[in-house]
């Protein structure tokens, strides 16, 4: 099968929530020795943005959004150690991202992580009500490129901007790019609290996250 | 009962009350715990908030228990005070509700979901929630179960409450606006949860948050599709942004009031607010029911 064909039919598999299929393609992709790095990006990543897009416009749910990111990583999870041989690079980066303290709203930050690690990244999911020097003590621990962190509630955003305050406080600040999401979240708001970005949604948290 | 006597009274409008959250932190307290821990720690702080909503013009006020439920209290390593943390939140309510107005045990979800999304099981739902309620019963005269998401989740609380307690229910999930109409972020469609509803039992059918009170006039219509059970409708109060670390809401109590009056103009039987919504809301609202 060639590069392209797999792809398309990879890629419709993902957004069928089509698992056995995946796999099934994904292994296929291996023994048929094609270009797997051209199939995570063209194939699963074309999937999954297109799951992403769906959920934004409200033709899919939950369920299905959790449940594409979990097909999006069993399959990448059968090509990494093929790509590794071919690839050093593969991995885009190591973000480490939570719900910052005393919020407890976790699906937003949840579906973000899901959909950064279904797109190559390391996401290390603190979950919520995570205190903000926690956060950053992680993101040292881990050597994070980006820190992400969600709140939704306007009382809680300020915790945000502690992240932020503590990084300059360490003199660490310039070693992360800061990102934030969370319904309140504006453009302003990222500017007072001096942070790299944010994103209105899943989709978008993806490609601001390619940005930086 | 004078709330089953107040659903039978064509004329009468119910009043609920408004948001908690944001009262709490216009008392000073600072923001990072879970507010049902004040029933213990600031009783003093939710009995003026309800106090507020009560001289407002509530007819119904509700407990301090949104987040008081087993699996959300575990969340927060808190389940062992359960008993205590709800037994608390009546004792505060209790002291103050006026004669002829009425108590409400608020059930908020559990903060657990089922899979893919997470681990929960309709068993673990219902015997969560009814721990709460059996604290609850004894001192409430009605129930709202509120900001559900899973018409699962919404089925085992209906069930945890009816196991205990023959007191009214509302029974009022949250929706998200989508192109193809009003739907659960697990997706379930309006007309699906209303059914679900019904048939377990509900007395009241409503929906609460997310939502603002516009796009609540839209639901409200939906509702008038599906179902000629009582309705009601507690919008937030639009979307609250950051202004030099203050929470600002770009809009004003006339407009949401205004939007309630629509509201009930379409059948709404119960009004008040969620997120961000304040006795001076609740006061607006009266002013412009002109009760």
């Amino acid at each position: 099968m060639s590069n392209e064909k797999l792809n398309a039919e990879i890629s419709e598999a993902i957004v069928n929530l089509d698992k056995e299929k995946a796999l099934e393609l994904a292994n296929r992709a291996i023994t048929d020795g094609l270009n797997l790095l051209d199939v995570v990006e063209h194939g699963l990543g074309a999937g999954i943005r297109r799951v992403g897009d769906l959920w934004d416009e409200g033709e899919i749910f939950l369920p299905e959004l959790m449940l594409g990111g979990n097909i999006m990583q069993a399959a990448m999870e059968l090509l990494l150690p093929h790509l590794k041989e071919h690839s050093e690079t593969f991995n885009r980066g190591t973000i480490v991202i939570a719900t910052i303290e005393g919020d407890i709203h976790s699906i937003g930050k949840t579906i973000v992580g899901t959909m950064l690690s279904a797109n190559g990244y390391d996401v290390h999911d603190l979950g919520a009500d995570v205190p903000a020097e926690k956060i950053v003590n992680e993101a040292i621990k881990v050597h994070a490129n980006i820190i992400g962190v969600s709140a939704l509630l306007t009382t809680t955003m300020t915790g945000q901007k502690k992240v932020v305050e503590i990084l300059k406080e360490r003199n660490l600040r310039s070693q992360f790019k800061v990102i934030l999401g969370g319904a309140p979240v504006s453009r302003k708001w990222v500017e007072e609290c001096g942070a790299d970005g944010y994103a209105d949604s899943a989709v978008d948290a993806v490609k601001l996250v390619k940005e930086l | 009962m004078l709330f089953k006597e107040w659903l039978k009274d064509e004329k009468k409008k119910i009043l609920f009350d408004g948001g908690m959250g944001s009262e709490i932190i216009k008392r000073g307290i600072k923001p990072g715990k879970l507010p049902d821990l004040l029933n213990i720690e600031e009783p003093q702080v939710i009995r003026s908030i309800h106090q507020a909503y009560y001289e407002a013009g509530s007819d119904m006020v509700q407990t301090n228990t949104f987040g008081s439920s087993y699996l959300n209290l575990k969340n927060h390593k808190l389940e062992e005070r359960l008993v205590e943390i709800n037994q608390k939140a009546l004792e505060i309510i209790n002291k103050i509700c006026p004669k002829n107005h009425l108590i409400v045990g608020d059930i908020g979800p559990s903060g657990v979901f089922k899979p893919p999304v997470g681990k929960a099981t309709t068993d673990m739902w219902q015997s969560s929630f009814k721990k709460q309620v059996e604290v609850l019963n004894s001192g409430v005269h009605l129930w709202h179960i509120e900001t559900v998401s899973d018409i699962e989740e919404m089925r085992a609380a209906i069930r945890a409450i009816k196991e205990v307690s023959s007191k009214p229910i509302i029974s009022s999930m949250t929706y998200k606006k989508t192109k193809r109409g009003f739907f659960t972020i697990m997706g379930d469609s309006l007309e699906k949860c209303v059914e679900i509803q019904i048939n377990e039992g509900a007395d009241v059918i409503g929906s609460n948050c997310t939502l603002g009170s516009n796009e609540m006039v839209d639901l409200m219509k939906e509702f008038n599709n599906v179902t000629d059970r009582p309705i009601s409708i507690k919008p937030n109060a639009g979307k609250p942004r950051l202004e030099e670390s203050k929470t600002v809401y770009d809009q004003s109590v006339q407009e949401f009031a205004q939007d309630i009056v629509k509201i009930i103009n379409l059948g709404a039987k119960i009004v008040g607010g969620c997120c961000g919504t304040t006795p001076q809301t609740i006061q607006e609202i009266k002013k412009e029911m002109n009760l």
